[in-house]
């Protein structure tokens, strides 16, 4: 097949962005409704008291903050290797990083609320705000709950302008086609973008320097949010090494993701010849790196603690290795490491459907991570009376697959009115074809230089 | 110089009997949960008698230990709390501001004795029994956390009372619920600041030691090992 | 201010009552006049008395001026009054001297318990069906005036039985009155855990039918057989303070502590060394210690004087009981005894305790007339860090202990309801609760069943309450007139008296007074028997007598002495007095230590059964207040609930886990509750609180967990009627899963990293 004309990129990418099916109307009415279930058992957890959920002494900590890491790991997926694949010039990068870049948007939104849905009194979650009122009382700024405050915010303002800002040229194609009230929210949305040579010179240097910010704020916040509990003296909470566990935790949960991601948008917009399996076996290669790294962390973190013997560490370290989180554990690890290294380990294994099989055996893993940092520590923390178990009740697990079909939805409900692919970058040539896949490999490696 | 209150909890003297915990539900305005939300594990006990054994029988030992808000100088609870509604008062007191409180349980996860307890419901007194409460005490909301005050409603009232009377607060004049009610005083509470205090002579003793002392939490309740029979060391 | 009076009181206005409230009933309550002048914020302490078990505690009620919503006169509105807010020890008293044990801080729930019955009630429906509907006073005493004027019309005023919880100081003398005027029989005193068989042998002993009163404060060596004398036995509040003395009171100077026992109980928790002893062999290990005393020529033959003369073998030095010889069957080394005996003789002051489990042997009379024996050989009876007697104002008359349980009148009661000969047509309940309190095969709840006109006068429907025909409920303690003779826990003469420390919150009417007036309806007789008008009348008659008296006040005129005594709550006498032991004038049979019985073939019930009162619900009668119910057990953590203890290894071989619903099943009964499985307690033991397992007992103790009364053998201790409640045996089996509530609800896991170093 021949190299893709500008006109047949056209076509091909904008085509999502017409009328939508049943089979689409469908998907989106479930998770509409899923998420509508998740409001409402939010709703009565606020009308009825927190204790509706399953949170309790000693685990104050439950399902939501496990969300809330999750989310917030998950949104490195866009924003932080979309930058630094730039910044790399990782050429093949091109159809990849808008829906990379989306994930990030609407995982950290996500994650950002569970802060908020794991309150106490909800209604007051303002009181975590800077702002001058008549309180005369600003937020503790020795919190790390402040930090993270500033992290998320930070972060989420950054990524927001790291999608939109190269989705200017784009909304400007589809302003430029569409007619009536389309066009003037098109026309809106492109900022008045004309294509002259000083705009284009404009968005490739903002776009470096966002490329080059992003990424410090992206390790910060991972970094920060692992201080969450690093700062607290909990058993297994209190270490060095949380800070680039959770963020190489993060990397490793965010290219699961996206590896999902992409191969739903391939099946669900056709874009077959767009998002190649060269995308899938490069980004393979990054997640078999991440899942080694995350392997080599996880053991670090127990053999320090194992040969540091301390007891009450110790007491989380058995209970969590062959106690009553066991099962959890080694689920864990088969999802994140058993799983997912044969298979992009064996380049014969790392096709499209192997990696989406690791990434989903991943994200798996990666969520049983968070909550089996958490809770254990929390249900085992020093003094053995006053120990206890956890489980989540029905208003977690709702509030839980909410967020999940929340995720879902609202990338449905993106790539109904985006294109999920940026349609010039694609279309400055350098974008890998189908026909062109054996030299591509060269060029992924070039990339990767 | 700030008075800086402490306490010393004797555990050779301890007998297990609760009746410490009882009193500070009494005093404190601490309501009762039921049944399922205690199987839940959300009892509210402010001070507690953790009880352990050791051996089989008939050679098991049986170990009590009353546990309360240790009024740590480091606290570890008061750094987390976004909103300082867990502060450090001059008075040493690990403070908690019910009101400030917006329940990120932070501080309960930091705190390594376990000590804070959530409302996790609004709390309720079937009437008439709402008319038990303690005026001097607030009721706590849902979502707020709560913990051993060393009774500071008791500790202002004296203090108001002495600064009327032109004089400082003497030795044992304050007595939280707890130290009141306990028959076999295994309980001392006063100022730390003052060496000639019975607490402050008490918490000299060599049978004193501190509950996880080796966190650095520098924690205001002394506790005092038990002792042996023919034991040399007395008080 | 008088309750007449006070029951005088109008509504402040009817305009009020016009108010329109927005639909919002609160908004509807009318403001009725303020009754005392309390400045509002400001607390004053007015003493009483704790009536939760016989210690007799002194306390000081904490009042402030709050706004009740209550009926008056038919009308519901807010009162501002003086509400009790809390309950602590009274520093004077010399019984507790300040302090209070967990239940005693609860008694404030039993005021603004939800459930107190508030107005007279006259059953509806049937028997037991927990119908009532709400009647006047004078409707009520009208009901049960006539319903006695019918059995003196007949002549069958014998068939008047009253049936009571044990009475304190002028309520005794009140109902006793009574009875005597209507001339019925006595009334019966009934409580489970009613210390008979240890009054009795102390009668024989010493010459006192009481319970002793223990120096633990001046003591250096204490052996407690089976005695939880820091939670629930005698006076534990007392018993702690001296506990707490002898631990670390004296510098330099610190006591040794022994427990034997079966099971660890929450005093065994804290002993020294903890001695583990089957059921019923107390008394011949107390005669073990006492042969190495004599033999080993500790102390002189004869020092155990009239006790000693008690058991049999003693002049010869009780050769069957050395150590050697009988170490198989009390399970406990003879090298062991040697020490413990010689530990105790050269200590200083040691003495031994025996109460519970040890008196509720069959042989538990004898058991601790040998504990007597050895006490006395010790000499430890009538000196400082021993025991002493008599302390108490007036002992209960010695024909009421002796040889007498509370089983004999119960029993006697059921056998004649049973039989219908003589049995009784009336039945005044005063807070008694034998339908719990009595194993299920004692047939109480039947035969009260068959008595035609019941009448209680407690404050809440309980399982004999629930019987009742007509409910006229007293005051609660606190807003009640008081007093109290406790005849241990100080070696003072104490006299405890209190006013009410608040005024009614509901329609009730002070017990006493109900029968004064019932009796003066009456005339005749029992009118004479109760010539006072008021109770407080009656109690100043009797108490004013004291004011001659040297003790902790002086007046110079019965109304100043009746004046301050109520300031103070009460008149104690200024010294510590430790009478010598009477001889007694008991001419039984020596007693040689009878081998214990046991009800159950051991081959089908393979395990003992342990009954034993809990910390927060005593016998059961507290198990209707939520601070209670809510307060961790001491030693399991359990709250909301009960458990059946078994041993860790006991449980492995019947396959128990913690938490696993088991069936206890004695020869008479079965009852189904968790297991807590734990390390201490004998392997062949099965242990149950007592205290849960009500059928109807208020919201809050109804339906939850079971009692272990019901299934209990209805065995006796020799040579008295009293319950031997701990001489029964059982089996054990997994019934499926089950649920504990635990405050510690993790102390099962073995923190792991010792499990794996
Ligand atoms: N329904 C009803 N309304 C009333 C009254 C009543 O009895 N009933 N009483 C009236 C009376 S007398 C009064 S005084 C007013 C009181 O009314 P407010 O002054 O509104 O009193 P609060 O709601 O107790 O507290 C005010 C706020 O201060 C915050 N706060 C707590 N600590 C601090 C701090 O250290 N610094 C700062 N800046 N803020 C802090 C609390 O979280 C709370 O949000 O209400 C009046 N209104
Ligand atoms: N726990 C806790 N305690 C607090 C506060 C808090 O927020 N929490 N707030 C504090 C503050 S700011 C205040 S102002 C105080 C308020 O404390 P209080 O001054 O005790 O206020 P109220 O409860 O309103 O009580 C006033 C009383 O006056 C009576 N009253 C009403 N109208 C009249 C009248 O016309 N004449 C007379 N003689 N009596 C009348 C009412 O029935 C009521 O009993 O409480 C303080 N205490
Ligand atoms: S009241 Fe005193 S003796 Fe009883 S448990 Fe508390 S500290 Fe121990
Ligand atoms: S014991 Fe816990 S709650 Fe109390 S001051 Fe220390 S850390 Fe804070
Ligand atoms: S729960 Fe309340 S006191 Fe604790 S950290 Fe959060 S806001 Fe602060
Ligand atoms: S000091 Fe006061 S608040 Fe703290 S445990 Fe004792 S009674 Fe409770
Ligand atoms: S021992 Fe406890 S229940 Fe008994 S009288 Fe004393 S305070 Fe009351």
């Amino acid at each position: 097949m021949p190299a893709k004309t500008p006109e047949q990129i056209n076509e091909d990418l904008l085509r999502p962005l017409g009328g939508a099916s049943a089979r689409y109307l469908t998907a989106l009415a479930f998770f509409a409704g899923i998420v509508i279930a998740a409001f409402c058992a939010f709703g009565w957890q606020v009308y009825a008291g927190i204790g509706v959920a399953g949170i309790r002494r000693p685990v104050f900590w439950g399902f939501y903050i496990t969300n809330f890491v999750f989310w917030i790991g998950l949104s490195h997926a866009g924003t932080l290797i979309s930058a630094i694949l730039r910044l790399a010039n990782a050429t093949w990068r091109r159809p990849v990083t808008r829906c990379a870049e989306v994930i990030t948007v609407f995982a950290l939104s996500i994650g950002a609320t569970f802060p908020v849905i794991h309150l106490g009194k909800p209604w007051l979650a303002f009181w975590l705000f800077p702002y001058p009122s008549e309180r005369g009382l600003w937020p503790n700024i020795r919190s790390p709950l402040l930090w993270d405050f500033f992290a998320i915010n930070t972060y989420l303002l950054g990524s927001v302008t790291f999608l939109l800002l190269p989705m200017i040229p784009d909304m400007a194609l589809i302003r430029d086609r569409a007619t009536g009230l389309r066009k003037k929210i098109y026309s809106v949305a492109a900022l008045g973008w004309r294509g002259t040579p000083k705009q284009w010179h404009r968005l490739e240097s903002a776009m470096q320097i966002m490329a080059i910010a992003v990424i410090p704020v992206a390790v910060s916040v991972h970094s920060i949010v692992s201080w969450d509990f690093a700062m607290a003296p909990v058993p297994m909470w209190h270490s060095t090494i949380f800070a680039p566990y959770f963020v190489a935790g993060a990397i490793f949960s965010g290219i699961a993701a996206l590896i999902i991601a992409m191969a739903l948008l391939r099946k669900f917009l056709h874009l077959e010849e767009y998002l190649l399996r060269v995308h899938f076996e490069n980004l393979g290669k990054l997640l078999l790196v991440m899942s080694l790294l995350w392997f080599y962390f996880v053991f670090a973190e127990r053999l320090t603690a194992w040969y540091g013997n301390e007891p009450s560490e110790m007491t989380v370290f058995w209970v969590t290795q062959t106690g009553s989180y066991s099962p959890l554990f080694w689920l864990m690890v088969f999802c994140n490491f058993v799983v997912p290294f044969p298979i992009l380990a064996i380049k014969k294994l790392r096709t499209i459907t192997g990696t989406v099989i690791a990434s989903i055996g991943v994200v798996i893993g990666m969520w049983l991570e968070r909550f089996l940092i958490i809770v254990p520590s929390l249900s085992h923390k020093y003094l053995p009376y006053s120990w206890g178990t956890y489980r989540p009740t029905w208003v977690e697990l709702t509030i839980t697959a909410g967020t999940f079909a929340a995720m879902a939805m609202l990338y449905m409900l993106f790539a109904k009115t985006v294109p999920i692919i940026s349609i010039w970058e694609l279309k400055a040539k350098e974008h890998p074809t189908s026909d062109h896949a054996p030299a591509l490999a060269q060029t992924a490696e070039e990339g990767a230089d | 110089m700030a008075h800086q209150w402490g306490m010393v909890i004797d555990l050779d003297r301890c007998t297990g009997c609760e009746a410490c915990v009882v009193a500070c539900h009494a005093e404190n305005n601490i309501s009762t949960v039921g049944e399922d939300q205690a199987a839940r594990g959300r009892a509210k006990h402010w001070i507690r008698v953790e009880r352990y054994y050791e051996g089989e029988f008939p050679d098991v030992k049986t170990k009590f230990m009353p546990v309360l808000c240790q009024q740590c100088d480091a606290a570890p609870c008061e750094p987390v709390c976004p909103t300082f509604a867990s502060y450090h008062t001059i008075e040493g007191l690990n403070g908690q501001v019910y009101n400030r409180c917006i329940g990120t349980r932070y501080c309960a996860n930091a705190c390594p004795y376990n000590v804070r307890f959530f409302n996790f419901y609004n709390p309720v007194w079937d009437k008439p029994l709402n008319l038990q409460l303690n005026p001097d005490v607030s009721v706590r909301e849902v979502g707020v956390m709560e913990k051993c005050t060393f009774c500071v409603q008791r500790i202002k009232a004296s203090e108001i009372q002495a600064s009327s009377e032109k004089r400082d607060v003497k030795d044992g004049e304050i007595q939280p619920a707890c130290v009141q009610s306990c028959p076999t005083k295994a309980m001392v509470f006063g100022d730390l600041s003052d060496p000639q205090s019975e607490v402050s002579r008490l918490a000299r003793s060599n049978r004193a030691t501190k509950l996880l002392g080796e966190l650095g939490t520098l924690p205001k309740v002394t506790y005092l090992q038990r002792d042996s029979w023919h034991a040399g060391e007395d008080s | 201010m008088q309750r007449r009076d006070f029951l005088k009181i109008s509504a402040a206005g009817g305009a009020a009552a016009a108010l329109e409230g927005c639909g919002n009933p609160d908004h509807q309550l009318i403001r009725f006049i303020p009754e005392e002048d309390l400045l509002p914020g400001i607390a004053t302490w007015k003493p009483s008395i704790c009536t939760l078990c016989p210690a007799g505690c002194g306390t000081l009620v904490r009042v402030m001026q709050g706004e009740a919503e209550v009926v008056r006169n038919g009308q519901l509105g807010i009162l501002k009054m003086g509400l009790a807010k809390k309950i602590e020890g009274n520093p004077a008293h010399p019984i507790n001297q300040g302090k209070l044990c967990p239940r005693g801080h609860a008694a404030l729930q039993v005021t603004y318990h939800p459930d107190r019955i508030k107005t007279p009630l006259q059953r509806t429906g049937n028997r037991g069906s927990g119908q009532f509907k709400e009647i006047t006073w004078d409707e009520a005493i009208k009901q049960l005036v006539s319903q006695l004027s019918a059995l003196q019309a007949s002549k069958e005023q014998g068939r008047l039985a009253l049936l009571a919880s044990p009475l304190r100081g002028e309520r005794r003398t009140v109902l006793n009155n009574f009875a005597a005027g209507f001339k019925s029989a006595p009334p019966i005193e009934f409580e489970f855990f009613d210390n008979r068989v240890l009054q009795s042998a102390n009668l024989q002993s010493f010459g006192h039918a009481s319970l002793p009163t223990i120096d633990l404060g001046q003591s250096n060596y204490v052996i407690s057989f089976g005695a939880d004398f820091l939670g629930t036995w005698n006076s534990p509040v007392a018993q702690s303070v001296g506990y707490g003395h002898m631990r670390k009171g004296r510098p330099g100077q610190r006591g040794k502590f022994v427990q034997v026992e079966s099971r660890v109980s929450q005093s065994g928790a804290s002993a020294d060394e903890f001695i583990a002893c089957p059921n019923g062999v107390e008394g011949m290990f107390a005669l073990s210690l006492a042969h190495v005393v004599l033999r080993d020529k500790l102390r002189a033959g004869d020092a155990a004087g009239h006790a000693g003369s008690l058991i049999d073998g003693w002049s010869q030095g009780l050769p069957d009981h050395a150590p050697e010889k009988i170490e198989k069957q009390i399970g406990v080394s003879a090298a062991t005894v040697a020490r413990i005996a010689h530990e105790a003789a050269a200590a200083g002051p040691a003495v031994v305790l025996i109460g519970d489990a040890a008196t509720a042997q069959t042989n538990g009379l004898f058991n601790a007339l040998a504990v007597n024996a050895l006490n006395a050989l010790l000499g430890s009876v009538g000196k400082p860090g021993g025991l002493s007697f008599g302390a108490g104002w007036s002992e209960p008359p010695a024909s009421a202990a002796a040889g007498k349980g509370a089983a004999d009148s119960i029993q006697k009661l059921v056998a004649q309801l049973q039989s219908g000969s003589d049995a009784a047509r009336v039945l005044l309940l005063f807070n008694a609760n034998p339908v719990f309190g009595t194993p299920a095969a004692w047939g109480v709840h039947d035969a009260l069943g068959k008595v035609p006109f019941i009448a209680s006068f407690g404050s809440f429907i309980d399982e004999t309450s629930a019987l009742a025909d007509l409910i006229l409920p007293d005051h609660s303690p606190l807003e009640s007139w008081l007093d109290d003779v406790p005849a241990s826990g100080s070696a003072r003469t104490v006299v405890s008296l209190a006013p009410p420390a608040m005024n009614p919150l509901h329609d009730t009417r002070s017990m006493p007074d109900v029968l004064l007036d019932v009796a003066h309806q009456l005339g005749g007789d029992p009118a004479k028997a109760l010539p006072w008008k008021t109770y407080d009348e009656a109690l100043k008659a009797t108490f004013t007598t004291l004011y001659i008296e040297k003790g902790s006040q002086t007046a110079k005129d019965p109304d100043e002495f009746w004046k301050k005594a109520q300031e103070q709550g009460g008149w104690w006498s200024a010294d510590e007095k430790t009478p010598a032991p009477a001889v007694g004038k008991f001419s039984g049979s020596p007693a040689k230590i009878p081998a214990p019985q046991f009800d159950g073939a051991p081959e089908e019930f393979p395990f003992h059964f342990l009954p034993f009162a809990s910390q927060m619900f005593y016998d059961g009668s507290l198990a209707h207040l939520p601070w209670m119910q809510e307060a961790p057990d001491p030693l399991s953590s359990v709250m909301w609930g009960t458990w059946v203890e078994i041993n860790t290894r006991t449980a492995e071989k019947l396959g128990v886990k913690m938490g696993d619903t088991v069936e206890v099943a004695s020869a008479h009964g079965k009852l189904q509750a968790p297991a807590l499985v734990t390390p201490a307690i004998a392997p062949d033991l099965i242990a149950m609180p007592i205290g849960q397992g009500h059928e109807n007992f208020t919201r809050y103790a109804s339906g939850r967990g079971a009692n272990p009364i019901s299934i209990l053998a209805p065995m006796t201790v020799e040579s008295t009627q009293s319950l031997a409640w701990a001489a029964t045996r059982v089996k054990v089996s997994r019934v499926g899963e089950g649920k504990i509530v635990m405050f510690g609800a993790s102390m099962d896991e073995t923190p792991a990293s010792t499990k794996h170093r």
